[in-house]
């Protein structure tokens, strides 16, 4: 599998990771989302269903209880990947209740708009270190398809 | 006067320790048996609410689960409706439940026992508001179903 997410899931991200009560979260992503025995997307398709879509399910999922968090993601089944669109936590600072059909809504054309014009981060898993990394897709597509050198002039 | 009046308030004082010692040498007021009693109710009052925000889990999950299934029919929409309605009242039962647990959580007993049996009613909410979503509101929202089509597209 894949994993991509909107910018506005690394600025939650790290707004989030940088209060005490939230410390757990990049574990907690890790653990569910970087799973290495989770290889399909059928590991992946749990929670509620909010489009109630077969091939490109938009999920929301709890994890961890009481003290967890919410997370919301696409899911597309035939590409294997996975975007990761907002979390809230549930406790804590910045808890909240659940989050209204508009915001729903919103966020899910969001991650449509990032599909089509390639604005969202690759997020990646520094297994050894336990960390994640967001690598914009734009810089990555870069580096694969680099420019063509300009001609040389020979003279 | 004074000497007698000590002496007996001495003696009664003697005989009012040799009671009472006697009497806890005898029927000890906290020994280990009963403290053991006390300690198993509480265990016992654990592992209910343990099994019951298990129940409360599964059956959160299992609502979760019918949000996997497409093409639903007239008859089975009003089925939801009738589920939806149903997890309301159950709720209600739960939470009442919960108030009554009140004197036991402000003694601090059971208290992550409690706490998490009160996430699991808050999830049950959040459970069957999420569906009430997804087959009545969200498909309402044009935005919302002009998304869908779209990325079916992709």
């Amino acid at each position: 599998m894949e994993i991509y997410c909107l910018p506005e899931f690394l600025i939650e991200f790290k707004k989030l990771k940088s209060k005490k009560p939230y410390r757990s979260l990049e574990k907690d992503i890790i653990t569910y989302f970087f799973d290495p025995k989770k290889t399909e997307s059928l590991h992946f398709q749990s929670g509620t269903n909010l489009n109630n879509s077969i091939t490109t399910p938009y999920i929301k999922k709890r994890l961890n209880g009481s003290g967890g968090y919410r997370f919301y993601f696409l899911l597309l089944i035939k590409d294997e990947k996975i975007y990761l669109l907002f979390v809230h936590p549930k406790s804590g600072p910045d808890g909240a209740e659940n989050i209204t059909d508009e915001s729903k809504a919103e966020l899910y054309k969001k991650v449509l708009l990032a599909i089509e014009s390639e604005n969202y981060l690759k997020v990646s898993c520094d297994k050894e270190r336990n960390q994640l990394t967001f690598s914009p897709l734009l810089e990555i597509n870069k580096i694969e398809t680099p420019d063509e050198q300009p001609p040389r002039n020979n003279r | 006067m004074d000497t007698l009046a000590a002496k007996r308030t001495l003696k009664k004082t003697y005989q009012d320790v040799r009671a009472l010692s006697y009497a806890e040498k005898k029927d000890e007021f906290m020994n280990e048996e009963k403290v053991n009693a006390f300690l198993d109710t509480i265990l016992d009052f654990k592992t209910k609410i343990k099994n019951e925000t298990k129940v409360i889990y599964d059956l959160n999950e299992k609502i979760e689960s019918l949000t996997w299934y497409s093409n639903w029919d007239e008859e089975c929409i009003q089925m939801l409706n009738d589920l939806i309605a149903l997890c309301k009242d159950l709720r209600s039962s739960l939470n009442r439940q919960y108030y009554n647990m009140s004197a036991i959580r402000k003694k601090g007993i059971a208290k992550v026992e409690i706490r998490e049996f009160k996430n699991a009613i808050n999830e049950l909410r959040e459970t069957y508001e999420d569906i009430e979503s997804v087959f009545f509101f969200l498909p309402q929202i044009p935005e919302f179903k002009e998304t869908t089509r779209k990325l079916s597209l992709i």
